[in-house]
């Protein structure tokens, strides 16, 4: 009982000196309630917490706003260690606005730390209590909550002054909770604030790195969504070329999986070693495909992985891989009508192609590969015309199947 | 006899003061348990309340005293159903209350729930020892009152708006006229006014009063000298309170409405009674007040302390709630007496009249609490006989008004005062004679106690289990409030014995727990909500109560209709207008279980009746309502004219704010007494729809107050049940909350859906029907196969008729119905949605997201198969696959399809032309682009035609050769094409809008 007391009076005196001193990184991990159970002295402190059931009390010396934090603090690190996330949320959620009311009063920006925390923790805190609360049947909201909290928190951030610095961390919570929440378009006022803003300077000194390089990842996959794959290609190789690879969370983060549909988009392959390195084996039939023109592998490789593939939003990108590989084997029997006839080989008969695309278990007619031919040419991926009459194609002689 | 019933009064009173004392002392040992425990004391009423079915209504009142004084109204509010649960517990309480009551008199706890309990006992007491005992009681209420706003709303209101509104009134006596057009609204405002008033003297003078109030008890009541003792305690226990807690205080402002609400109950009562409450309502604020004083004299002490300075008319007013007291005492003596002599009703009006004695004193006590006792008393006095307790009342009130009346002229107090003590008794006398006349009340009583006593088997059994849901004593209170509200209901409603009460869903509990909230005044605004949504519909509810139950109650009606004036001038009159202050009376009856109930009905009841005030005609309207508020500080400022000191806190900008606030507070309760409109006639449902519309909002704006989460509020008891029997019904979007008799129920709605989908007529027509249905069974909540059905029929009529936003609607309706389980064409519908995201939008993420909900057995369905093989063809612009999947696409693929062929084929064609030289056959064309008819061979020269003639409004070049046969020459066209203007165009987009389209297909 004590004990107890003491505990949480430590952690009372400890949080209002931080406080009061405005010394921000001390105050940090006094705010992590989700690290309750690895941190020793949270957890000493949540242990008080359950033994001292009137530590309501220790709260009476702090004064009016801070109390209002810490006894939602305290609420929140208590729920959280007996396993009650919903309730460690909403109690962390109080406590984070009147912190945040607290903050917008602030000159300085020394409490960008600890907000960057608390916009960890209340990201964190609502993934547990959304998934708390689907496994007893409601709905899972908080998360979403978590995100009004969080815009909330931009606001205080994207005016002028030093705080300016910090939005760019909290947008990063905000991606991340919108990529989850499936909300991807709510992103696009943040990233026109930023950008005006122009808070994202590239190598700012005052921004940590890996802030930037999640910006640029979650920026290069809305632009994977919207098929400029120029754009995306550019973000997520900063990203992938930044982000430090040493941890182990950042190889599931990797950029790579985005990166791979968008330069197969470009026509870029990636080497086998990469693939294999980075166990991205869903890729492995698709490269194979392209490579030899077989539709059939890209189909089955979509078939195998569509689930996949249409959670992280690539399918319909892959799905456009058909068309590459349509030119790669209208390629193929170029090359080989080359070498069988160099003087015929530009006119492709349409017989031919059915033939190989039903050799490959493909069941089309004439009128589909046809079209296929004409979309070909059409979308510039072979040059030449399509003879009606005869159901040749011609090809270009100089360079049929640009790149 | 006058002058005599005064004598007897007097005697009365005296004997009840008497009796008092001694009551106590015999009560006393049973007052130590209750002393003991206060808080407990809730508990105890609870139990109480388990014993007895009835007295369930009343305890639940009580414990809401210890809880929220509000919440207790809110059980008052049910007091129809709570009435008659009150007069059956009215026996048990009575016992119990003497224990109560010694326990108050006894420990001077500042709490207010020993007051009550004190108020309960003394009521209770009055009953075991007799009538007489009942005026006693009325004694000890009346200090009680003076404690809580009550009694500062009896003496400010007297002082104050009494000289304004009473002085009118004052008219009472003499100027009927006044009396029947405004007396009675103008009572009930000034009530309002009073109780505000009252309050604002309570935070800063009930200290001071309450010890003035306890000299003047003595003085006042000699009778009542051990009483004021016991009172002189028990204000310094309220005393105790209103210092103890802000929330007090708050209360108190709060109780100001409640005190208003008290008043307005009253007054709320003559809304009730339509004709009634208006009398009722200015009777029973001075009645109350005069209680107040002529027991507690306490509480006119209060005020007579305060205002003593100013007002002399104090004494008077002691005076004249004593002499209401001994009025009343033999007024009620007079009553059993005759009632006695007559039939058994006179029992009900003993108990009525000591009923009346112990809604008087908890009006004096507490505001809110006084309002709970009101409640009781109403109940009471449904249930005995509703007359006698009515006239008693009714003297009553027209004692304190003329006691305010006579204190607020000092020269016309005195005069009053001791015409007044005159006159008053005579008017009792009046009532005494009028009993006769108010035996169709008493009828009425009887029948609501006769109800109470019947309480047949299942409703206990109902009563059983809801009690059962609640997990604390704050849900037990709000429970038993709100059940008594089903019963009275019930009972009015004449479905007491008809309904299935096995079966009967329980009411949905409100979540909140009054016991934090009671203190504050949000708090009980909350509890009160339901208990103000009954209010809101008093006027209705009474009207429907009492309509259907007796038909000479119509009279009545009209007696008070015509006579809402006349009742109040007759309560001046009270000698002389006995039928109608029978009339009255009951209504008061009703009034009081009214304003009893909850201090904030009372409040609303005081703006009801404020509003006949102003506008007599609209007596019933809602609306006139939120006028009154408004009218009600027009009024405020008036009498802080007459009362700068002591009104001078209650008219500050800022506790006018905060009235009006609370006022609102009670229009979200109200809107939680429309929930109980389901239960109720259609009538009365209607109007609580009509409040529940325009209160909602209320209600999410007051969150803030009490901090009540939208989760909190309870839409499941918005949900309507509808009464239409008719299968064709057009659509009308609602303005308002919708009417259960214009909204059919479900085996309507599934004949209305076998009508339309076997209907001939064309699209709009079916629209618009499906429309409503889907309207009603939005309404009525109903999600289920119906409405799936509802919504795919709809949906296909629309996709047929090329109606996509009409469509999108029902999809999304669809979509949300399928993810709850409910079964359909699932299939179906996600191949068509696809479709449609793949058609209508070139969203990504919107394909991926739909595409990625599908499941494993979806996507084997041949519906859904096709759709994302479209999906295929599209992305990959296939124009082949894309046409033959068209022609053989499966259900209404077809229909969503149809709206991107247009697209498609001109993508095609640029496409071709760009690809194909030197040229293509037309024929070809129009077999790959779907012209052709489905024959295999497809070549027929329909279709070639038309595609020739597609094309060239699309800018293609087309040429003849040697054997006629149309081609298209690609390298022109590849230049020259262009998608032409829509030829059904329209400026707004719409085509469906286009005044010709529309009128076409308007066309049968």
């Amino acid at each position: 009982m004590g004990d107890a007391h003491r505990r949480v009076g430590d952690f009372v005196r400890l949080f209002s000196d931080a406080f009061y001193s405005q010394e921000g990184s001390s105050l940090s991990p006094l705010l992590s309630v989700s690290s309750s159970s690895t941190s020793p002295f949270l957890l000493s402190v949540a242990d008080g917490l359950a033994a001292f059931q009137d530590w309501g009390r220790l709260l009476k010396q702090v004064d009016g706003q801070l109390e209002d934090i810490l006894s939602h603090l305290l609420r929140a690190v208590q729920s959280f260690r007996a396993g009650r996330f919903m309730d460690a949320y909403i109690a962390f959620e109080k406590s984070a606005n009147a912190f945040l009311q607290e903050f917008r009063n602030w000159e300085s920006a020394w409490a960008l730390q600890p907000l960057y925390t608390i916009a960890y923790e209340i990201r964190v805190l609502a993934e547990k209590a959304d998934w708390e609360l689907g496994s007893l049947g409601k709905n899972p909201e908080k998360l979403k909550g978590a995100g009004s909290y969080l815009m909330k928190v931009f606001g205080a951030l994207a005016s002028k002054g030093p705080k300016r610095v910090g939005a760019l961390h909290v947008t990063c919570q905000l991606f991340k909770i919108y990529f989850k929440l499936g909300t991807v378009h709510l992103c696009r006022s943040i990233i026109r604030s930023i950008e005006t803003a122009r808070i994202l300077i590239l190598k700012n000194k005052l921004i940590k790195p890996s802030f930037q390089v999640t910006y640029m990842y979650y920026t290069g996959r809305l632009e994977v969504y919207n098929e400029n794959f120029l754009a995306a290609e550019q973000k997520l190789m900063y990203a992938l070329s930044h982000c430090n690879f040493r941890r182990e969370a950042n190889i599931s983060f990797s950029p790579l999986s985005y990166l791979i549909p968008v330069k197969l988009s470009l026509g870029i392959l990636p080497t086998e070693f990469l693939i294999e390195k980075y166990n991205l084996v869903e890729y492995t039939r698709v490269v194979q495909a392209l490579k030899r023109g077989d539709i059939r592998l890209l189909r089955g490789a979509l078939l195998e992985h569509e689930n996949r593939f249409l959670k992280s939003g690539v399918y319909l990108v892959l799905e456009k891989l058909e068309l590459q590989v349509y030119q790669r084997l209208m390629k193929k029997i170029y090359m080989l009508q080359r070498l069988k006839d160099p003087s015929k080989a530009h006119q492709v008969k349409m017989e031919v192609v059915v033939k190989a695309l039903k050799w490959l278990e493909m069941d089309v007619d004439i009128d589909e590969v046809e079209c296929i031919m004409a979309i070909l040419i059409y979308k510039n991926l072979m040059k030449g015309y399509f003879a009606h009459k005869s159901k040749v194609v011609v090809l270009s002689k100089q360079d049929p199947f640009p790149s | 006899m006058e002058l005599e019933s005064n004598s007897l009064e007097k005697e009365q009173v005296k004997g009840a003061g008497q009796g008092q004392p001694s009551p106590y002392a015999s009560a006393t040992p049973g007052h130590q348990p209750w002393t003991l425990t206060p808080g407990s004391a809730g508990v105890e009423w609870n139990s109480y309340r388990t014993d007895n079915g009835s007295v369930e209504n009343g305890i639940p009142s009580i414990s809401s005293y210890h809880d929220d004084q509000q919440t207790k109204n809110t059980a008052a509010f049910q007091d129809g159903r709570n009435v008659v649960s009150y007069a059956s517990s009215v026996g048990a309480n009575t016992s119990h209350d003497y224990s109560a009551y010694i326990t108050n008199q006894n420990s001077t706890d500042p709490y207010p729930y020993q007051y009550q309990s004190q108020y309960y006992g003394y009521q209770h007491s009055s009953n075991d020892s007799s009538h007489q005992q009942v005026g006693v009681v009325q004694n000890t209420g009346a200090p009680y009152q003076p404690l809580s706003s009550f009694q500062n709303a009896s003496s400010y209101v007297g002082p104050t708006s009494y000289s304004s509104t009473y002085y009118n009134p004052g008219d009472y006596q003499t100027t009927a006229g006044y009396q029947p057009a405004a007396a009675g609204y103008q009572s009930s405002d000034y009530n309002n006014q009073t109780n505000l008033w009252n309050d604002g003297n309570y935070v800063p003078h009930q200290y001071s009063n309450y010890s003035l109030p306890d000299a003047n008890a003595g003085q006042c009541s000699s009778t009542a000298t051990v009483d004021a003792a016991h009172y002189q305690q028990q204000y310094g226990q309220w005393a105790g309170y209103y210092s103890q807690t802000a929330s007090d205080v708050m209360c108190a402002p709060g109780t100001e409405h409640v005190a208003l609400t008290s008043v307005s109950a009253e007054s709320s009562v003559p809304d009730f009674n339509p004709g009634y409450p208006v009398v009722n309502s200015q009777p029973p604020p001075p009645g109350t007040t005069s209680w107040g004083r002529d027991t507690t004299s306490s509480g006119f002490p209060s005020l007579q302390g305060k205002d003593v300075a100013g007002y002399s008319q104090n004494s008077n007013w002691q005076n004249g709630p004593l002499v209401f007291a001994k009025q009343h005492g033999s007024q009620a003596p007079l009553h059993f007496q005759q009632t006695l002599g007559s039939t058994p009703p006179s029992y009900a009006n003993m108990e009525e009249q000591q009923k009346m004695a112990h809604a008087q004193g908890s009006h004096v006590r507490f505001p809110s609490s006084n309002q709970v006792p009101q409640n009781f008393r109403p109940a009471l006095n449904p249930l005995p006989t509703l007359e006698a307790l009515r006239a008693s009342k009714i003297q009553i009130p027209t004692n304190p008004r003329i006691a305010t009346n006579l204190a607020l002229s000092i020269p016309k107090m005195d005069k009053e005062s001791s015409a007044r003590d005159a006159a008053s008794t005579p008017a009792y006398i009046n009532v005494s004679s009028s009993k006769p006349s108010s035996k169709l009340s008493s009828h009425d009583s009887a029948e609501s106690l006769t109800k109470q006593d019947f309480f047949p088997p299942s409703i206990r059994a109902y009563v059983e289990r809801s009690f059962a849901r609640c997990r604390d004593d704050a849900q037990r209170l709000s429970n038993q409030n709100l059940l008594k509200e089903i019963i009275t209901k019930a009972s009015t409603d004449g479905t007491l014995f008809t309904l299935d009460w096995d079966t009967e869903p329980l009411f949905p509990l409100p979540t909140t727990s009054f016991d934090a909230r009671n203190k504050g005044s949000p708090q009980t605004s909350v509890s009160l909500s339901p208990l103000h949504k009954l209010r809101r519909s008093p006027s209705r509810r009474t009207k429907s109560r009492w309509e259907p139950v007796v038909e000479e109650k119509v009279v009545d009606k009209v007696a008070h209709l015509t006579h809402v004036s006349v009742d109040n001038t007759s309560f001046n009159r009270f000698r002389t207008e006995k039928v109608s202050d029978v009339a009255r009376y009951e209504s008061k009856g009703n009034g009081w279980n009214n304003t009893k109930f909850v201090s904030s009905q009372q409040t609303s009841s005081n703006r009801n009746v404020q509003r006949p005030a102003k506008k007599p005609r609209f007596s019933d309207s809602d609306a006139v309502q939120n006028g009154s508020v408004s009218s009600d500080s027009d009024k405020d400022q008036d009498l802080t004219k007459y009362h700068s000191s002591a009104i001078s806190l209650a008219n500050s900008p800022e506790e006018r704010k905060k009235r009006e606030h609370r006022s609102k507070r009670f229009e979200k309760g109200q809107e939680r007494l429309a929930e109980q409109k389901n239960y109720q006639p259609k009538a009365l449902r209607q109007g609580g729809g009509r409040n529940r519309r325009s209160n909602i909002p209320l209600i999410l704006k007051n969150e803030d107050g009490p901090k009540r989460a939208v989760e909190d509020i309870d839409w499941d008891s918005f949900t309507v049940k509808g009464t239409c029997q008719e299968i064709e019904k057009r659509y009308l979007r609602l303005t308002s909350a919708p009417d259960p008799s214009t909204v059919r129920p479900e085996d309507v709605l599934e004949k209305a859906l076998a009508m339309v989908q076997s209907t001939s007529k064309n699209y709009l027509y079916k629209c618009d029907q499906l429309k409503s249905i889907r309207q009603d069974l939005t309404v009525q909540r109903i999600r289920n196969e119906l409405t799936v059905k509802v919504y795919e029929t709809h949906a296909r009529f629309a996709l047929e008729a090329g109606d996509m936003p009409e469509y999108n609607q029902c999809q999304s309706q669809l979509k949300t119905l399928y993810a709850e389980g409910i079964k359909g064409c699932n299939f179906e519908f996600s191949a068509y949605n696809l479709l449609c995201v793949i058609l209508h939008s070139s969203n990504n993420r919107e394909l991926l997201s739909s595409m990625g909900r599908l499941s494993p057995e979806a996507k084997r369905d041949e519906t859904v198969k096709h759709a994302l093989q479209v999906r295929s063809a599209v992305t990959s612009g296939n124009y082949v696959l894309f046409f033959r999947l068209y022609k053989k696409a499966p259900n209404l693929s077809t229909c969503i399809m149809d709206l991107h062929v247009e697209k498609m084929r001109y993508e095609a064609v640029k496409c071709m032309s760009k690809s194909y030289r030197p040229t293509v056959p037309v024929a070809f064309v129009a077999q790959v682009l779907g012209f052709s008819s489905e024959d295999a061979d497809g070549k027929d020269a329909g279709g070639v035609e038309d595609c020739a003639e597609w094309l060239r409004a699309h800018g293609a070049t087309i040429t003849v050769d040697g054997n006629g046969e149309m081609l298209l020459d690609s390298k022109v066209t590849s230049s020259g094409l262009y998608m032409p203007e829509p030829e059904d165009a329209v400026a707004h987009g719409d085509s469906n809008l286009a005044v010709d389209d529309f009128l076409a297909r308007a066309a049968p």
